[in-house]
């Protein structure tokens, strides 16, 4: 109680006679001795002459697209206030960034409307995600995109936005909206609302399955088993996403975790709760995503 | 225990006011984005706390505004005093911005597609075969390499020359313990340069030449709707001063109308060039003076490491030979003929070029035929293209042993001299 007495004090004290640098201090002294209160000259805040580009957090805020591997910072596991968001997180290997872009029926400029076609450069390990990445280039441009399992470099691969009257005969890594394949597809990196960009079924070897259609909408079985309800016209890849032994590759010790970034858990013993054991539950009822107001492709 | 906790609070004091005063620090420091806290020990950087949106000032006509600008310092309650855009009346060239670039006096509304020294294009050779509209053909010309093996324009003691002069580039032309890549690709050039001028005594027309480093040259030309550029600095350029005679006859150059270019769909052949609205249209410019007593291009010499900041791959590197080939016999072209179109040269131009990594040569000769490169059917420029050319197997300081054998001696092996004389017929072309 009178600690808290004493610094409310203080604090009070502090506010009458604000900090001040000891240089500004001087300067003030300076002032007040040659010029009364109504000096000109202004403090416009706090200026450190190091250059401040070589600290830059803002790494993944980029205007322009780019197939340039960014270097990361690592967090550790840490928010924007310091403190631990994410247990078990920190070292490992060095890693960069590459920008994957999720919006598959990204058009051109100039070529808006129209299916497009491109060609598979590379296709290649990414350590910030299990899947592979694929570069893809068609037109003036270069990008990343998430490969699928048999993609390999030289393949063609098509992107439409068309929804016809007939049920496409999709290949492999070709991109098409719900509405315009077969019940029953392979689907991965699935949108679920148009023009989002692709936020499902993108881990290695995972694949969602295309159960019916429904005036309007798809309804799709995720790698979960759950099922969501999403309108035809959000585009999904075919095919299953690469990578498909990555839930059979061996640890083999508690260094290579470490390499990965990945701590240890704490050790602490804990009684095991409701958590531990198998439980037999209904399935989740079906997700829907249509009544949401779409977002437009910006 | 009292008075201890007094001393502990006094000690503490000033530590209070100095903590108010960082948080007043990081209201203030808004400007430039990035904060450093150089005296917080918690990580405060690790992730950027989503913007604030700014506040909305308010005017309200004839009431003043309480700020605190004359306390010379932030006081909590006042606002803070606006300062007006200041705008420097004299020029001083740290401070410059530039204006945007849809203000610049160069800005076009048509984009122009740029190749410079750097550019690394996706699809390669025929990439610059379609954006060049040429007919590549794989080895080089058959009268060129008869040109090397006649006795008389071989140097005394060849074989044994190269040899030291590649030793020289591989291992004596340092105090290290091997001098590093961008050194000996350059040495090695310089020193077959050098053999290859001894041969001035028995060919006087070798003496015409001259070297030179750094010049730059712009060339401007339409394919197809694209409007192209190649600009830059790049290579060693030997000049001359009669122009090299043409290799292949009229019927060749007429029987290259037949030749379909590659094509490489879903992909733009101007892929990876960079794409630019503020630019110069009509620029031609061979990087000389229109008095330069050497005006023909006779060969370029490229090293694959010139530049450390830009590694190119095999085929890029190729890529870039042949652009900028092209780009010498255009420039040329333009300031014989004209810049407008020709259907067909009435001499074509040739220029060559070789590249090297220090060990494996290409060897290229181009011939323009035409000048009129927008449409794909027609007359088509011609080039001769020897690639991956080794001129000796491994110069090694240090021998390269495996399971107790020696797998690789120390020293030159594997030396191939036919890759030198090809070197050497590019160099007599024209003064034989």
């Amino acid at each position: 109680m009178a600690l808290s007495c004493l610094t409310r004090a203080l604090r009070s004290l502090t506010l009458s006679q604000p900090a001040l640098l000891s240089s500004q201090a001087a300067a003030r002294s300076n002032l007040g001795a040659q010029v009364p209160s109504s000096a000109v000259i202004q403090w416009r805040g706090f200026l450190t002459t190091a250059s401040l580009e070589q600290n830059r957090i803002r790494w993944k805020q980029r205007e322009k697209y780019t197939i340039r591997p960014i270097g990361m910072k690592k967090t550790g596991g840490r928010d924007h206030t310091g403190r631990i968001r994410t247990h078990g997180i920190g070292g490992g290997h060095k890693q960069r960034y590459r920008w994957v872009d999720f919006h598959r029926l990204r058009y051109e400029a100039n070529k808006e409307g129209q299916p497009f076609e491109e060609k598979v450069v590379e296709v290649r390990y990414d350590p910030c995600r299990s899947a592979d990445i694929a570069l893809v280039a068609g037109g003036e441009r270069k990008r990343w995109i998430i490969a699928t399992e048999n993609m390999q470099a030289g393949d063609i691969i098509k992107t439409s936005g068309v929804i016809g009257r007939m049920a496409v005969s999709a290949n492999e890594g070709d991109a098409y909206p719900l509405g315009a394949l077969p019940v029953g597809t392979l689907v991965n990196n699935l949108e679920v609302r148009p023009g989002k960009g692709s936020e499902y079924i993108r881990a290695a070897g995972t694949s969602g399955v295309l159960l019916r259609k429904v005036n309007g909408t798809a309804i799709v079985q995720l790698p979960s088993k759950q099922q969501v309800q999403v309108l035809e016209t959000c585009i999904v890849t075919v095919g299953r996403v690469s990578n498909i032994d990555h839930n059979k590759r061996i640890i083999g010790k508690a260094g290579r975790n470490r390499w990965l970034g990945i701590r240890p858990s704490s050790g602490l013993w804990q009684r095991k709760g409701g958590w531990a054991g198998r439980k037999i539950k209904p399935l989740p009822p079906m997700k829907v995503y249509v009544n949401l107001p779409s977002v437009s492709t910006s | 225990m009292f008075p201890e906790t007094a001393q502990r609070l006094k000690t503490a004091a000033p530590l209070f006011s100095h903590t108010a005063f960082l948080t007043d620090l990081r209201r203030l420091s808004a400007h430039g984005g990035a904060r450093r806290h150089l005296t917080v020990g918690r990580c405060l950087t690790a992730k950027v706390p989503p913007p604030r949106n700014p506040r909305e000032r308010v005017e309200i006509p004839g009431l003043e505004m309480v700020t605190y600008g004359e306390r010379m310092h932030y006081v909590p309650g006042l606002a803070k005093p606006a300062t007006q855009h200041w705008e420097r009346d004299y020029k001083d060239p740290r401070y410059y911005k530039s204006p945007p670039a849809h203000e610049m006096l160069l800005y076009k509304d048509k984009p122009c597609y740029m190749f410079n020294q750097r550019t690394s294009a996706l699809e390669g050779v025929r990439q610059a075969a379609w954006l060049t509209k040429t007919q590549v053909i794989p080895g080089l010309p058959a009268q060129l390499l008869s040109l090397a093996g006649n006795p008389e324009n071989q140097i005394p003691d060849q074989d044994e020359r190269v040899q030291n002069a590649i030793k020289h580039a591989r291992f004596w032309d340092t105090t290290e313990d091997r001098p590093r890549k961008e050194k000996y690709s350059n040495t090695l050039l310089l020193n077959l340069l050098h053999l290859c001028a001894t041969l001035q005594s028995s060919h006087p027309a070798v003496g015409r030449r001259m070297l030179a480093e750094n010049y730059s040259l712009a060339t401007t030309w339409k394919r197809g709707e694209d409007l192209l550029q190649i600009r830059g600095q790049n290579g060693l350029l030997l000049n001359s001063m009669d122009p090299l005679p043409e290799v292949s006859g009229k019927q060749e150059v007429a029987d290259t109308v037949d030749h379909v270019l590659d094509t490489f769909y879903p992909v733009s052949p101007t892929i990876d060039l960079q794409k630019v609205h503020v630019y110069k249209e009509e620029v031609n410019h061979t990087g000389f003076r229109d008095d330069y007593p050497y005006p023909h291009a006779h060969t370029l010499y490229f090293l694959e490491s010139a530049d450390p900041r830009c590694k190119l791959r095999p085929e890029q590197f190729r890529t870039k030979m042949i652009m900028f080939t092209f780009g010498n016999a255009l420039a040329r072209a333009h300031k014989l003929y004209g810049t407008r179109p020709q259907r067909l040269l009435d001499r074509p131009v040739t220029v060559q070029s070789v590249g090297t990594n220090g060990r494996i040569f290409q060897f290229m000769v181009f011939q323009l035929n035409t000048t009129d490169l927008s449409g794909d059917d027609g007359i088509k420029n011609q080039m001769w293209l020897d690639e991956d050319v080794e001129l000796y197997d491994f110069a090694k300081v240090r021998p390269l042993i495996k399971k107790k054998q020696v797998k690789i001696p120390a020293g030159l092996a594997g030396y191939k001299p036919e890759t030198f004389s090809k070197f050497l017929a590019l160099y007599l072309h024209g003064a034989v």
